[in-house]
């Protein structure tokens, strides 16, 4: 489904690139966790995704095409097929939940009777019914976030990438969050997830593909956080290097206290 | 669905960005006054061509009482001047240089006077014998009006020979020399109502930044993000172009049509109608003004 042949992205020629050489492929209805520290290029990667950006070289391949050859006008079509959440949920402020989710289906120009059935359908799925007349700011963050995976999946996308999903939210309701993805997974759609939040990564047990300055340095199916076979100190050092981490707790515990 | 979605889209900016849309509407409204103005010129210039070309003469004044040109000293010109100035005209030397010609009087000179400044206190102050008595020529070619004035100042008992259509000239030079001014004023309002456009679409995408982003992702396609804000300044201007034609034409209905008719009632004015040709060249323009400022700027702001 999505497949980087040694893909580097330079964004600042005096810096070092942000992917580095970078080969990968994750298959039609995988769910991949995307780790690293902060800066490591996992925002970068999905960009590429996207085609937010170009790649400085090598190829992406979304559903089988270079994105590098799609025209620009043809861009929409191939972001129809992918759905995004971020950290920050991008809410429209002004407009109510049904018509955040309606949103997305109206700027594709999907017919009015279509809209009215399948919005509350997903809204259903991300367990928001009875709220579709609330605005955004009588949401919880968590109830926020819901809104924006329905947006997201409205369009029946074969690709959800989140970047950070759970960045703002405490634990439970992340965990909820992340039942939601797994059901949109399980629907078939692939899942691919950058996030530091390691008690999710190792509650999933899924794919782990950890990134370190741009490189690949670890790609694990059904893994944790952290390696399972360390290289000494390392995993250590990249945990504070996120920032989030409680410095005196160690590496692979915080999976085991939940 | 798409359409409703767009339209909605644009009352939303419109409404969002109030008074920018408002100055671009009155900057387009008073740079296209100014271009239509110029065509208004323009248009009444070739309105009295048309009109006076045919009719205008070449004037040869005689001698009278008060004349005090230096060929008028022997006095006021005698009936026997004026026979051989007749025979020179009549003669085919001069003859084949004019269609007809007609003697004005002093009396009819002045009953022409009266009609032409009826309105005006001046009549009441002209008596007969203050209008010089005149030969009036009806030339084949205009252009050789030099013949005809090198052969008649010359001649006893006249007093000068006025070219009319030298007279007109002036006069539409003045008027092309208004029309130029016009066009220059509003060349550089054209260029202020594109600046405008540009940051009004500019502070436009800005404030819907959200949106447009979200637009991006979901996979909307160009035209649904761009359309709003182009049709945004295109709607503002073509409002600044309506006003702006509406204008004219008020201009020619009652400045030109009661005021100025009244005036000089021999003068041929526009009429308000012949004012609306202009006003799909100014929406034309107006939109076109718009529409490209909006997509040099969306290109630059606005990328997909
Ligand atoms: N638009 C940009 N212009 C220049 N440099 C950029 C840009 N975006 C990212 N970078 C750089 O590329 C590198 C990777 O950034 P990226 O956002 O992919 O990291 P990340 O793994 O998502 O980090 P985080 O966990 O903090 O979100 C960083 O060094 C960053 O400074
Ligand atoms: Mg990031």
């Amino acid at each position: 489904m999505i497949r980087f042949e040694n893909v580097t992205k330079v964004y600042d020629q005096t810096a070092r690139p942000a992917l580095d050489a970078v080969n990968l492929e994750i298959d039609r209805g995988e769910f991949a966790f995307l780790v690293g520290a902060s800066g490591s290029g996992k925002s970068t990667f999905l960009r590429l995704v996207l085609k937010e950006d170009r790649a400085s070289s090598g190829a992406v391949y979304v559903a089988g095409q270079n994105v590098a050859k799609i025209s620009s006008w043809r861009v929409p079509r191939l972001r129809r097929g992918i759905g995004v959440v971020f950290q920050d949920f991008r809410l429209l402020p002004q407009k109510n939940v049904f018509a955040n989710v309606a949103f997305a289906m109206q700027v594709i120009g999907r017919s009015r009777s279509v809209i009215r059935d399948t919005v509350p359908e997903v809204l259903k799925t991300v367990g928001l019914e009875g709220k579709e007349h609330r605005m955004p700011h009588e949401l919880s963050g968590g109830e926020q976030q819901r809104v924006a995976i329905a947006r997201a999946v409205v369009n029946r996308p074969g690709i959800l990438l989140a970047d950070e999903p759970t960045g703002n939210l405490d634990p439970t309701t992340s965990m909820g969050i992340m039942g939601i993805l797994d059901k949109i997974n399980q629907n078939g759609t692939t899942v691919v997830m950058a996030t530091h939040d390691d008690d999710i990564v190792n509650e999933m047990r899924k794919r782990v593909v950890e990134l370190k300055n741009g490189v690949v340095i670890r790609d694990e199916a059904k893994a944790l956080y952290t390696s399972m076979i360390p290289v000494v100190g390392q995993s250590r050092r990249l945990k504070d290097a996120s920032g989030r981490e409680t410095p005196d707790e160690a590496p692979g515990e915080s999976g085991a206290q939940r | 669905m798409r359409l409703a979605f767009i339209l909605s889209e644009i009352g939303s900016g419109l409404r969002r960005n109030v008074s920018m849309v408002v100055s671009v509407i009155l900057v387009t409204f008073v740079s296209l006054t100014f271009v239509g103005a110029a065509g208004m010129l323009q248009m009444q210039i070739n309105q009295m061509k048309g009109y006076w070309y045919d009719k205008v003469q070449v004037a040869v004044f005689l001698c009278s009482d008060g004349s005090t040109a230096a060929s008028c000293a022997g006095g006021p010109v005698t009936p026997e001047q004026q026979d051989s100035l007749n025979t020179l005209l009549e003669s085919p030397a001069v003859g084949q240089y004019i269609n007809d010609f007609a003697f004005e009087s002093r009396e009819e000179a002045y009953d022409h006077f009266k009609n032409q400044f009826s309105n005006s206190p001046i009549v009441d102050s002209v008596t007969p014998d203050q209008l010089p008595a005149s030969f009036r020529i009806n030339m084949k070619d205009p252009e050789k009006y030099q013949i005809i004035s090198e052969t008649f100042s010359s001649q006893a008992g006249v007093e000068t020979v006025i070219d009319q259509r030298q007279l007109l000239e002036r006069l539409f030079s003045v008027m092309n020399g208004a029309s130029l001014v016009a066009v220059s004023i509003a060349g550089v309002m054209i260029v202020c109502a594109i600046l405008l456009i540009a940051t009004t679409i500019r502070l436009s995408a800005f404030s819907r930044r959200r949106e447009t982003g979200i637009m991006r992702l979901v996979g909307a396609s160009k035209t649904v993000i761009q359309l709003p804000f182009i049709l945004e300044g295109v709607i503002a201007a073509v409002i600044g172009a309506a006003l702006a034609s509406a204008t004219l034409w008020a201009v020619a209905r009652f400045f030109l049509g009661d005021f100025m008719a009244q005036q000089y009632p021999d003068t041929a004015f526009i009429s308000a109608g012949q004012t609306l040709i202009l006003a799909p060249a100014l929406l034309l323009l107006g939109a076109c003004l718009a529409g490209i400022s909006s997509l040099l700027t969306l290109r630059r702001y606005l990328r997909v």
